[in-house]
């Protein structure tokens, strides 16, 4: 593909004004109400399948970051890939995946959420694929949409399983459903599918692996999908359960775990990367984990924590992940070995990560800050494992390992640039959207109460307990500033010894091998090596093996159907004058000929004595038309068939066309000719219904003016049926023209 | 053209293809009342055709069909439905079939769009069956 460099000022207008799309939306989406509102239309009436939205203080939180994080992704974009020929495609499919998800928050029916959620799937498997020359980038783009379409898959089968136990369920319900409908088998069965479903979208232990290999996407995308919107979708279905679903013994004992493992999981891989986007990554699936558990912890304040945390997620990790793209834009590298005191050349980055990197780490006076003391208070009140905590503790300290890598280890220190090289800013584009969402980020912390009524609805609508006087997100933080001076002390540690850390970390190298991304790989290559082992099996590209594995499949199929049979042989066989008898011992001889002989052309002209032996019986059991049939099909096909065979050795060779038989063939061919044979005695048994022959037989000539009924079946009782057959016939004789065509030059024995 | 020429084969393919089709047509004819009817006609006037091929070569036996075997065919089908479209014009279902008689001098001559149906069945099949015989022995020149 040729990139055409274009100057900026011929980007379409659209595409340099997209972004005030998201942005136009923002005060219409800050105006909705905080309590629940659903309105609805119906849409595919005899499935009850309405188009159902509700909006309600969660839905509107979500909606906000959805928009503010797409305003600014949409502002990015045509910076970040100037002059790319297929900018305006990604803007396109960005637009898209803003509408999908604004799709998704707001849906009310169930059915309708699955169809947004497949389209945010499909969406983004087209967004990390977008640099689609690249190999890494199509199998991310695969795995990602294996993983998360998997999921969808199992949360449409969640969906059916809990309409089918409480029919016509809307999301808005969940909060006064019926307890009886929480005890079926089928809804908690299904409610655990809609975990699955919603875990494989917020890359939860163990389908978290396609989150750090979408890593391959434009960084634009990944600071909307990967960080802020997509993988959210998840814990918000889960949030969304989690009120009525608390009465389920298992449900917050999965939260917990699950997401303990993923948080534990993606601290514990962060620190092996070098590449500063994907430790962004794991982090993110570190902070998906913590999410998931914030959901499972039983009070109120857990409620709290998770919005508040999530605000706080959204507000730092989307400007690092534009951070990371300035970085790669501007030095064309993300390894965080090659980056040092990139402030000089690019401080508005510097300014942005630095912003954000404070509120990651949770220090004073950043929306970070707010987050964890909300964490720290719900865990407080909470009966929690020892592992949980020390597991959050670690998650935590590794956050602010990982936002000191982004910010100090990069934009700090010397530069290692040589003068006159050192890389520089790329336009507003590139440096306002990162520093205004970080900003946005520490005005929060500095002033809690502005996020506070947003806050406190949207966590009401998980937990209706709390109370807004519980909700307040105001800290004395100099009181509190005690309890996290250790983990930012530790946090300093891991920071300082960041790289004798990844030498000991990499030793754990043998979790890629037995690791869930390692199994993912192996069942890949086996779905391969499998379908490659059956298509080679099957496709032997030979007639013969052709005809003996459809033989033999009909054979093995219809064998316990030919058992069940009430088999009655006909007391007698009755046939009637010398005729029948003489075509009888003509059609034996033939078949005992076409089995006994060697050469092919004795064996055709045995096959067709069995068909003259069979028009024979035909002609004098009373059935000339069938007979003349029989007789005419025979005579076309041996003869063309002992010409073409015939030409086929002159082209050949003499010994072409001659088959050897086995014992395997036949035993196939015995084996179909006997249920050939047994089927025909059962069904010769079994009496005639006389009704149509008798109807035929008297209508003939009053309706249709025909003394042969079998043609007057064929072309006016029945003449509909003749049309489709000649259609079948001219189109049977179309689709085998081509293996007509030239028949292969033998190259070894057949 | 086949490298082994047979004079015996020759004249009596070039006199006997005309009586295969004429039994063909006959078939046809006497269908509604005896034994034949359009596909076994069609059968004898593709065995005629194959017979052609094999002595005068495919081309020579693709030239004495009326149209391609391609065209043929579709013509047959067309025929076929054709010959049910009267019956929707008379507000009856497609394919009932019109008969009439038709008084040429003294003789009664009986005419019905089934006629016309067993003509597209054979030349329908004739079309694609001796299409494709062509065909394979086109193939093993």
């Amino acid at each position: 593909m040729v990139q055409t460099a274009l100057p900026a000022a011929s980007q379409p207008l659209w595409i340099r004004a997209a972004w005030l799309l998201p942005l136009a939306l923002l005060p219409a989406v800050a105006g909705l109400p905080g309590e629940p509102a659903s309105w609805s239309v119906p849409w595919v009436a005899p499935l009850g399948v309405r188009l159902g939205f509700a909006a309600d203080g969660l839905a509107r939180l979500f909606l906000l970051l959805v928009c503010a994080v797409g305003a600014a992704v949409l502002a990015y974009t045509p910076g970040y890939l100037r002059g790319h020929t297929r900018l305006g495609q990604l803007m396109c499919l960005l637009i898209a995946f803003t509408l999908a998800m604004i799709g998704a928050i707001l849906a009310d029916d169930l059915l309708l959420l699955l169809l947004f959620w497949e389209a945010t799937s499909v969406l983004s498997f087209l967004l990390v694929g977008f640099e689609h020359d690249s190999q890494d980038s199509r199998d991310s783009a695969r795995q990602a949409l294996l993983v998360t379409g998997a999921g969808g898959l199992a949360l449409l089968a969640g969906i059916v399983l809990i309409l089918l136990a409480a029919p016509g369920l809307r999301l808005s319900d969940l909060a006064h459903l019926d307890p009886a409908v929480l005890e079926d088998a089928r809804f908690q069965a299904g409610v655990a599918l809609v975990l699955a479903g919603a875990m494989t979208k917020s890359a939860q232990f163990p389908f978290h692996f396609w989150l750090p290999g979408a890593m391959a996407a434009p960084t634009p995308v990944s600071a909307y999908l990967h960080s802020a919107t997509m993988v959210n979708l998840g814990v918000y279905v889960m949030a969304r359960f989690d009120e009525a679903m608390g009465a389920i013994p298992w449900w917050e004992v999965t939260l917990l775990s699950i997401g303990t493992i993923t948080a534990l999981w993606g601290a514990v891989q962060a620190p092996r990367e070098r590449d500063l986007k994907r430790i962004l990554a794991w982090s993110t699936v570190s902070a998906l984990g913590t999410l998931t558990v914030l959901i499972g912890l039983p009070n109120e304040l857990g409620a709290l924590a998770f919005v508040a945390f999530l605000l706080a997620h959204a507000l730092y990790k989307a400007p690092l992940f534009f951070v990371a793209g300035n970085v790669d834009h501007a030095t064309g590298t993300r390894m965080i070995d090659r980056l040092r005191g990139l402030r000089h050349g690019m401080p508005a980055t510097a300014l942005a990560a630095l912003l954000a990197g404070l509120s990651m780490a949770g220090l004073p006076a950043t929306v970070g800050f707010v987050a964890k003391d909300t964490i720290k208070a719900a865990k407080e009140v909470s009966e929690i494992l020892w592992i949980v905590e020390g597991a959050s503790l670690l998650v935590s300290m590794v956050g602010v390992a990982v936002a000191s890598v982004a910010v100090l280890r990069i934009f700090f220190g010397r530069p290692t640039h040589p003068a006159g090289h050192a890389p520089h800013e790329g336009g507003w584009r590139l440096a306002l959207p990162p520093l205004t969402l970080a900003s946005i980020g520490i005005a929060l912390g500095l002033f809690p109460a502005l996020a506070e009524p947003l806050v406190t609805d949207a966590a009401r609508m998980i937990s209706p307990a709390l109370t807004r006087s519980d909700a307040s997100l105001e800290t004395e933080w100099l009181l509190r500033i005690e309890s996290f001076a250790v983990v930012w002390a530790v946090g300093a540690i891991v920071y300082a010894g960041w790289n004798p850390l990844y030498r000991i970390l990499d030793r754990l190298r043998f979790l890629d091998s037995a690791g869930p991304a390692a199994a993912y790989g192996a069942a890949l290559h086996g779905l391969k090596h499998a379908a490659g082992v059956l298509a080679r099996g099957l496709q032997a590209r030979r007639l013969s093996r052709y005809l003996l594995t459809t033989v033999a499949a009909t054979v093995l199929l219809s064998a316990p159907w030919a058992f069940g049979l009430n088999f009655q042989p006909p007391a007698a066989i009755k046939v009637d004058g010398a005729g029948a008898l003489v075509g009888c011992a003509t059609a034996i001889l033939g078949a005992v000929l076409a089995v006994r002989a060697r050469d092919t052309l004795q064996r055709l002209l045995g096959a067709s004595a069995v068909g003259a032996g069979s028009a024979l019986v035909f002609l004098f059991q009373g059935a000339p038309d069938l007979a003349l049939t029989q007789l005419a099909v025979e005579t076309v096909f041996v003869v063309v068939a002992a010409v073409a065979l015939r030409r086929y050795r002159q082209q050949q060779g003499a010994g072409a066309g001659v088959g050897r038989a086995n014992a395997w063939r036949a035993g196939v061919a015995l084996a179909f000719g006997l249920l050939l044979g047994a089927v025909l005695l059962a069904l010769s048994g079994r009496p005639l219904d006389p009704a149509m022959a008798d109807y035929f037989l008297a209508q003939s000539v009053p309706y249709a003016h025909g003394r042969n009924v079998v043609n007057v079946i064929i072309v006016d009782f029945r003449g509909l049926d003749t049309l489709g057959e000649i259609a079948v016939v001219m189109f049977a004789a179309l689709a085998a023209w081509p293996l007509a065509r030239r028949l292969p030059l033998r190259r070894k024995g057949l | 053209m086949n490298a082994e020429r047979s004079i015996v084969l020759e004249t009596t393919v070039s006199f006997l293809y005309w009586i295969m089709l004429g039994a063909a047509l006959w078939l046809l004819l006497r269908g509604h009342n005896a034994p034949g009817g359009g596909f076994v006609a069609a059968l004898v006037a593709v065995a005629a055709t194959a017979a052609h091929a094999m002595v005068f070569g495919v081309a020579a036996a693709r030239a004495r069909m009326p149209f391609s075997p391609l065209t043929l065919s579709a013509l047959g089908l067309v025929l076929a439905v054709v010959s049910g479209l009267p019956a929707l014009a008379l507000g009856q279902a497609f394919l009932t079939h019109w008969w009439g008689e038709l008084a040429v001098g003294s003789m009664a001559l009986k005419l019905s769009t089934v006629l016309l149906f067993d003509l597209g069945v054979a030349l329908c099949v004739w079309g694609a069956l001796g299409g494709f015989c062509l065909r394979l022995l086109g193939s093993l020149r």
